[in-house]
């Protein structure tokens, strides 16, 4: 990224995203702050992109923490099988496994 | 009681694991575990199987350090992450090529000034932070993040749902660092937009 103090949105929408992670070169952080001052839209972006961040964060926990999905039954006895199986001598045989 | 078992299942040292309690166990937790980080329940029940089969082929492996419950997510975050290795191999793409499915910098940007293109000003959004955790942002998430290109969705993925750090996707998926920036840019510009289209920043 050239360290100009004039950005384009998209380099700014970029930098925004690699702030995001670390703090950016100071050169590289003002013409951000300028850039933002006076733009809406990559305004807008900066804010918009925090939000898809946490929105993706929140739905994972979502998932995961939700007593509501079980593993199906299906696949609980797919899976139960397997292991039977690769657990090998004594354990039960498995109909058409491989 | 399921929960009660799996709270006090720090073994001590030495103590060993009951695989054929895994399944009754952590089945379920870690099917959720599995299905918030892929998009369909096939791909998680695939993860489940696999991670039980490496946990019975690793059982010499297990000292009693850790509880086995984590032990087998350690092995189940494994597993997700190289799901996604493969994923985001491009058949006919070297593993650091961009894909070159999806759109580019100039599907928004004008070439010429790096401006944004009228069709593609973000509009103002009307989203409070409590919207984000309401199911319908979370399903248009879902249907936006299932038509991101492969690679793109793999380290959006693992940057911001399993929230590894950027070197180790870089590492994990061959990816230099300057294509990462590149590809999470690509996939933000993607999702906004289509969560913008799909109507998540409108006033509910």
């Amino acid at each position: 990224m050239a360290l100009k103090i004039s950005l384009s949105c998209q380099e700014a929408t970029l930098l925004v995203e690699e702030r995001a992670d670390a703090p950016l070169p100071l050169k590289a952080a003002v013409a951000l702050t300028v850039h933002l001052l006076y733009c809406p839209y990559c305004k807008r972006y900066a804010a918009q992109s925090s939000m898809v961040a946490q929105l993706a964060l929140f739905a994972g926990q979502h998932t995961a923490g939700n007593a509501e999905i079980t593993l199906p039954g299906a696949a609980r006895t797919r899976i139960q099988q397997r292991l039977d199986a690769a657990q090998g001598g004594g354990g039960k045989p498995v109909p058409g496994g491989v | 009681m399921a929960s009660s078992i799996s709270d006090s299942a720090f073994l001590s040292a030495g103590e060993a694991p009951e695989p054929a309690q895994w399944l009754p166990r952590y089945g379920d937790e870690l099917y959720r575990f599995a299905l918030s980080r892929v998009s369909d329940s096939d791909t998680a029940e695939e993860l489940v199987q696999t991670t039980l089969l490496n946990a019975l082929d690793g059982l010499a492996k297990f000292r009693g350090e850790a509880s086995e419950r984590t032990w087998l997510f350690t092995i189940l975050r494994r597993n997700i992450i190289d799901h996604y290795r493969r994923e985001a191999r491009h058949p006919t793409q070297s593993l650091d090529a961009l894909t070159p499915d999806g759109p580019t910098e100039a599907t928004f940007f004008e070439p010429e000034n790096g401006h944004w293109r009228d069709a593609h000003y973000p509009e103002g959004w009307q989203t409070a932070d409590a919207a984000l955790e309401q199911a319908d942002a979370r399903e248009a998430l879902r249907h936006c993040q299932e038509r991101l290109p492969a690679q793109h969705k793999a380290v959006f993925t693992l940057r911001f749902v399993e929230e590894l750090p950027a070197e180790t996707i870089c590492q994990e998926l061959g990816v230099s660092a300057a294509n990462y920036w590149v590809i999470i840019h690509r996939a933000k510009l993607q999702l906004r937009r289509c969560l913008e289209k799909f109507g998540l920043g409108r006033a509910g």
